[in-house]
């Protein structure tokens, strides 16, 4: 379904290209140990030069999917049960797929330089294919046991390179050597890490699944368009109640996988890998599969409605869990000390914000709105997390330490990354009219406030509320990071004649990019985002019969805008917040750690009040420790116990002692009048058994 | 075309040419038995796939005693599987038994020697317990000969282990061939003498003791199976499969066999309670031989169920079916639970095989289609991941000279081709895709939740949830191994570990690629099962 674009019009797609986009990376992982015996060095070029094909392939497909047009193909796949695989690239996936793709092949440029000298190099490349290849999987695949593959594909491909440093060194773990909360130790191992990560999400798997195969059940098929099709199953299922549990746990997959509320505990241990790795979890694989997810199924919901069937509990949740998230680890994202970790902080929460914006999308009456605002904010999120996440690991290089107390007053010396920081954390704050972050916050800001539905309020505070810190911990890090005099590290190293310098070219060129185009895109933001809008509006339309405008739920009405031209569209009260939140945000940062008035340290301690929430949320919310004590700890105290006083009490001296004594106890008794080896009765009588029955037949 | 008496051959060559096997051994050494015996299964194997990939069922009938009826061997949907399994792996464990083995009786002329009081001084290596370093000494590896003495021991035993080996094979198809309860019966017990002797022989540990536990319990549970077969047997007074089908059994003794039945295939299955002999036996065993007994042997207690009481007592076994699921659950917990405590490799990888048949239970207890050719995947895939598994415990064991965990780490560094493959084994148990442990996994549950949801049981809706939330477990202490094993600090005593053997690593690596490939194409199998399923349970 070749279209023609007025924006690109020189491209068609390539043949098959929605295959190739995951089939290249899988291959090119395969092929990746045998390239690794010729050099190592070239590894690294085949590597990203495989990441770029599977870009192109995936850029190939944008124009016809600008278009609006969609490719849907399918093959035969398990022939006992009818089972088809396929590729689905519509307007959302071929989107999606390209900004993975893109900031992919940007990470592994960044790769290059940062992995440099690794001796293990070779598995590094592997992995970060397959991850790529498994991501692209879930984007394109037309149903969801094809997803589910990829979804696991990530999860392995995380676990594996979580843990890549497997020999457990000091210098790999994360957390604090001699913190304890609730008597378990604050400080993981990347082996550790790395199991912690693939359970907890296997959690979420394990809800995904059981969602799946109840809608397969009842269905019939996994397949996205079929399930848009006819409603019959959907009705059948909501009379029996299933239905929103079933979407639930579905949802419950990208809980898991998206490090939402209650699963988010594993996304920190995840820090322990390579910062690339760090960079591709965050940005563009792993995480944002949930939110992908969400997307893919919230309009089928969605659409349910013309059919009479509401499932705005399910909406709800999603809704909910984001809001939760977004607050949650918004606030841990002030106190943590390492760079990494108040990123990965941040992470969490900025997807706490688009899984609310799609949660809300389905509870108000202009679905696209919600919708469009989660996706975009999907976007702006995945170029300045990348340049952040990558700048980070610049730091981390540079100075080798993961902690920003070992940091500090380092804009002299890295004048680039200094910058390029400044330009994405700008985003992730939300600085106004110039930032990508700005348009599509605001834009979320907009859908909740105008979503008319009863959470609608308390749901907009806690946004705003999550704005404002994440503003501070931004300028919190950039300021201990850059500002305020060198510390003791830092002197130390500078001592020894290292001083703090500039990362490679390969190293900054790909945070650079990045960091240009958030604020690049967010010149022209608000244009993008009706562009986006109006396609979407478009694509829910034609693929869902959502149309515009149409409400199923219990929605508001629309307000005219007192705004002036140039800012028509924009909500003034999502405006307005939008902008005192960045500015408180900015100003109490700036005040603790750029200007440096007030020392942290002294007004945390300065009353009881404060120091008790903030040790709450230095120590997590007690969250992580909580989960390890009734997952971990008790059950393995409990196997412990069974397996002393049953399995080895009970079934084995019970059953097998005690029988075999009883067994040679019979062979004494019989030994009175023969001689011989007492095991050897045990055979005779089963011999013995044999031919009696033998006899009994004849 | 399938050849003539093609599944005769492949049952009782093995057995008509043990002898051979072992005369080669003694006469020319373990190199020729190995290939010999090597041979004898590959061409045993390509018979049973090519009659299996006909597509369509192979049946042989060869007249027997009048009393018991007709000696016949069938290859069928449900069969097929099994049987390709079976004597796929036991062809490729030939391969890897040759270098492990040797590294066994190496150990035991060693400890046979210092009994015998030839070496008298117990050296510096025997007083450290240093099993490596006795071998080494006693077989003058210093000097790199082996002595004479010892040659001539190493070809006896192995001579005797091939000879055994082949008939422990060929016991283990026959059974899922046979057509005729006693005729099953016969090869049931066949494959469990080859069984013992090769545990008393060449076992870890007190291995006389654990080998008649083995034989003592699998008997006893054979006793109680036979007890059900003359139950159904001396009722319609016929033992052949074909006439049982037809046959109305009265309620109660259908009940009665059922329950025998499946009571004495549990036993062999390791289900809860009746396990107690498998983490002993598993751990004991030369390690090719657990490799083979528990994914081959033990699922066949799986097959039993299926082939005797899902198909010939479809009445009785949706009566008794939410049981079976109940108690496939409990194992399922049970063995994972136990698993998380081991130190042991092979007795982690028992307790695990214990938790996996639970799997194959649960699912044959789910009573709908998909459900059941769920458990018989699991089965193949178990029997892939497995064996994997143990044969990375055999490499470790051969090439570190321990089997404690708690004394291993940081050694995917060391020997990466056998890291790779027990990741893969380990994924294929945890069914992760893209290993076939996946697709096993989601069509039994499918199955479980699809009679939940027809039955409107809540007592099966809360056992698809758990046995869901076991997949978590299963990981847990999977990962949890592979963390302890591999990953890590490296302690000092294990920086120079070699990798093992091509004979050793290359037969994992034959499994691990046939596990992904299955994982993506299940298809190679689902094709036979699932009908299969659908004629047993008269659903299209």
């Amino acid at each position: 379904m070749a279209a023609e674009s007025a924006i690109l019009p020189m491209f068609d797609p390539i043949p098959a290209g929605a295959w190739l986009v995951w089939a290249i990376p899988f291959a090119a992982a395969l092929i990746m140990p045998a390239i690794g015996r010729l050099s190592h060095r070239v590894t690294g070029f085949a590597a990203v030069g495989f990441a770029l094909m599977s870009a192109l392939s995936a850029f190939s497909l944008l124009p016809m999917a600008l278009a609006g047009g969609e490719v849907h193909e399918q093959i035969m796949w398990i022939e006992a049960i009818g089972l088809k695989a396929g590729v689905l690239a519509d307007p959302l996936s071929v989107i999606m797929a390209n900004v993975v793709a893109w900031i992919s092949f940007l990470i592994m440029i960044y790769s290059t330089g940062y992995m440099k000298g690794d001796r293990n190099v070779v598995r590094f490349w592997f992995w970060m294919l397959f991850f790529i290849g498994s991501m692209q999987l879930i984007v394109l695949s037309d149903n969801l046991l094809q997803v589910f593959f990829g979804w696991e594909g990530v999860g392995l491909a995380s676990y594996a390179l979580i843990s890549f440093w497997y020999q457990d060194k000091k210098k790999d773990h994360v957390g604090q050597s001699n913190r304890r909360v609730l008597g378990l130790m604050d400080y993981y191992a990347p082996t550790h890490a790395g199991m912690k990560a693939f359970i907890m999400t296997k959690v979420g798997d394990v809800m995904m699944i059981a969602g799946m195969l109840l809608i397969f059940l009842f269905a019939g098929t996994f397949g996205f368009r079929e399930l848009v099709g006819d409603t019959a199953w959907a009705v059948e299922m909501s009379a029996q109640g299933l239905l929103v549990p079933a979407f639930v746990l579905l949802f419950g997959g990208a809980i898991g996988k998206s490090a939402q509320f209650p699963l988010n505990e594993w996304l920190l241990e995840a820090m322990t890998g390579p910062t690339a790795v760090s960079a591709l979890i965050h940005a563009a694989t792993m995480v944002k599969a949930g939110v992908f997810l969400v997307a893919r199924i919230g309009p089928i919901v969605f659409a349910l409605g013309a059919a009479g069937i509401l499932a705005d509990q399910f909406f709800e949740i999603v809704a909910w869990v984001g809001a939760i998230t977004a607050l949650l680890l918004a606030t841990q994202g002030m106190t943590n000390p390492e760079i990494k970790k108040v990123l990965a902080y941040s992470t969490g929460s900025q997807i706490g914000y688009m899984m609310m914006a799609l949660g809300v999308a389905g509870l108000s009456h202009q679905y696209v709105d919600g919708y469009t605002a989660g996706f975009f904010h999907l976007i702006s999120h995945a170029m300045f997390k990348a340049s952040l996440f990558m700048a980070a690991g610049s730091l981390l290089h540079v100075v080798g330490s993961r902690f920003m107390t070992d940091m500090g007053g380092l804009r002299k010396h890295m004048k680039k990354t200094y910058m390029f920081m400044w330009a994405a954390g700008l985003g992730l704050m939300g600085a106004p009219f110039i930032t990508t972050g700005f348009w599509s916050k605001d834009a979320i800001f907009a859908a909740v406030y105008e979503s008319g539905t009863e959470w609608a309020l308390p749901l907009y505070a806690i946004a705003v509320l999550t704005a404002v810190i994440t503003a501070f911990y931004t300028t919190r890090m950039i300021g201990m990071v850059f500002f305020g005099p060198k510390s003791k590290h830092v002197q130390k190293m500078e001592s020894e004649g290292h001083p703090p310098h500039e990362a490679s070219v390969s190293m900054w060129v790909p945070y650079g990019i990045l960091a240009a185009l958030t604020i690049g895109i967010g010149l022209i933001g608000l244009s993008a985002e009706e562009g986006l809008h109006h396609l979407f509006e478009v694509y829910l339309d034609e693929s869902f019969g959502i149309h515009y405008g149409v409400s199923y739920g219990t929605a508001g009405e629309d307000g005219s805008s007192i705004l002036p031209e140039f800012l028509q569209g924009l909500n003034p009260v999502a405006l307005g917040s939008s902008l005192a939140a960045f500015a408180v945000g900015i100003g109490l940062g700036y005040i603790f750690y750029i200007g440096r008035l007030v020392d942290p340290v002294r007004f945390v301690n300065s009353n009881l009040f404060f120091y008790a929430i903030h040790k709450v949320i230095l120590n997590r919310w007690y969250l992580n420790a909580i989960i390890y004590w009734c997952f971990v700890v008790a059950p393995l105290w409990l196997a412990r116990g069974v397996f002393r006083y049953f399995e080895r009490t009970a079934i084995d001296y019970g059953m097998n002692d005690g029988l075999q004594k009883a067994a040679g106890w019979g062979a004494r008794v019989v030994q009175g009048t023969q001689t011989g080896v007492s095991q050897s009765y045990l055979f005779v009588f089963g011999a013995g058994l044999l031919f009696v029955v033998l006899i009994l037949l004849m | 075309m399938v050849m003539e008496y093609a599944l005769l051959q492949a049952v009782f060559l093995p057995l008509l040419l043990s002898p051979v096997a072992y005369i080669l051994g003694r006469k020319a050494g373990p190199g020729p038995a190995m290939w010999f015996t090597f041979a004898v299964l590959l061409y045993a194997t390509v018979l049973v796939v090519t009659a299996a990939l006909e597509g369509e069922t192979v049946e042989e009938h060869y007249p027997w005693t009048e009393l018991f009826g007709e000696f016949g061997l069938l290859l069928d949907g449900l069969a097929s599987p099994f049987a390709i399994i079976i004597y796929v792996l036991s062809t490729i464990l030939v391969l890897y038994s040759k270098p492990y083995m040797i590294h066994k009786f190496k150990e035991q002329f060693a400890e046979e020697r210092m009994a015998e009081g030839v070496v008298q001084e117990p050296t510096a290596a025997v007083r450290d317990n240093n099993r490596a370093a006795i071998v080494q000494e006693a077989s003058g590896h210093n000097n790199n000969a082996d002595s004479p003495a010892m040659t001539s021991y190493i070809n006896a035993k192995s001579g005797l282990y091939f000879a055994l080996y082949l008939v422990f094979a060929m016991g283990m198809l026959g059974t899922v061939l046979a057509t005729n309860l006693i005729e099953f019966y016969i090869f049931f017990e066949v494959m469990l003498i080859p069984g013992f002797f090769l545990v008393a022989l060449w076992g870890d540990g007190p291995r006389r003791k654990i080998g008649l536990m083995f034989l003592f319990w699998t008997h006893a549970g054979a006793v109680v199976l036979l007890l059900g077969f003359l139950m159904i047997g001396l009722t319609i007074g016929s033992f052949d499969f074909a006439d049982l089908k037809e046959a109305e059994l009265p309620t109660e003794i259908a009940l009665a066999s059922a329950v025998a039945i499946t009571i004495g295939l549990g036993v062999k299955l390791a289900v809860f309670i009746f396990h107690i002999w498998l983490p002993y036996v598993h751990g004991s065993a030369p390690t090719p031989i657990s490799a083979l007994l528990s994914p081959a042997m033990i699922g066949i207690g799986a097959y039993g169920i299926f082939r005797l009481v899902v198909e010939f007592l479809p009445a009785t076994f949706s009566e008794i079916a939410i049981w079976l699921h109940v108690w496939g659950l409990v194992t399922m917990i049970y063995g994972g639970a136990m698993a998380l405590m081991q130190d042991d490799i092979k007795r982690l990888l028992a307790y695990s095989s214990i938790s996996q048949m639970g799997y194959l239970l649960f699912g044959i207890g789910s009573a709908s289609v998909l459900g059941l050719a769920g458990a018989e995947m699991m089965y193949i895939t178990h029997g892939l991941g497995k064996g994997i598994l143990f044969m990375m415990a055999g490499i470790i064991i051969v090439r570190v000279g321990t089997r404690s965990i708690s004394k291993l780490g940081g050694l995917a560094g060391r020997m990466p081709i056998t890291a790779v493959c027990a990741v893969i084994g380990a994924l294929t148990i945890m069914g992760v895709p893209p290993t076939s442990g996946f697709m096993g996994e989601w069509i039994m549950f499918y199955g479980a939740l699809e009679t939940a949801v027809e039955e409107d049981s809540t007592l099966r809706m809360i056992t698809f949830g758990l046995g869901l939330v076991a997949t978590a477990l299963t990981m847990s202490y999977m990962l949890w191994m592979l963390k302890r094993i591999f990953f890590g600090k490296t302690p000092e005593h294990l920086t120079k570990v070699k990798e093992g053997s091509w004979y050793m690593t290359a037969p994992m690596m034959v499994l691990a690629g046939f596990t992904i490939v299955l994982g993506i194409y299940p298809d190679i199998f689902l094709e036979s099962i699932v009908p299969y399923m659908g004629g047993v349970l008269g659903v299209e």
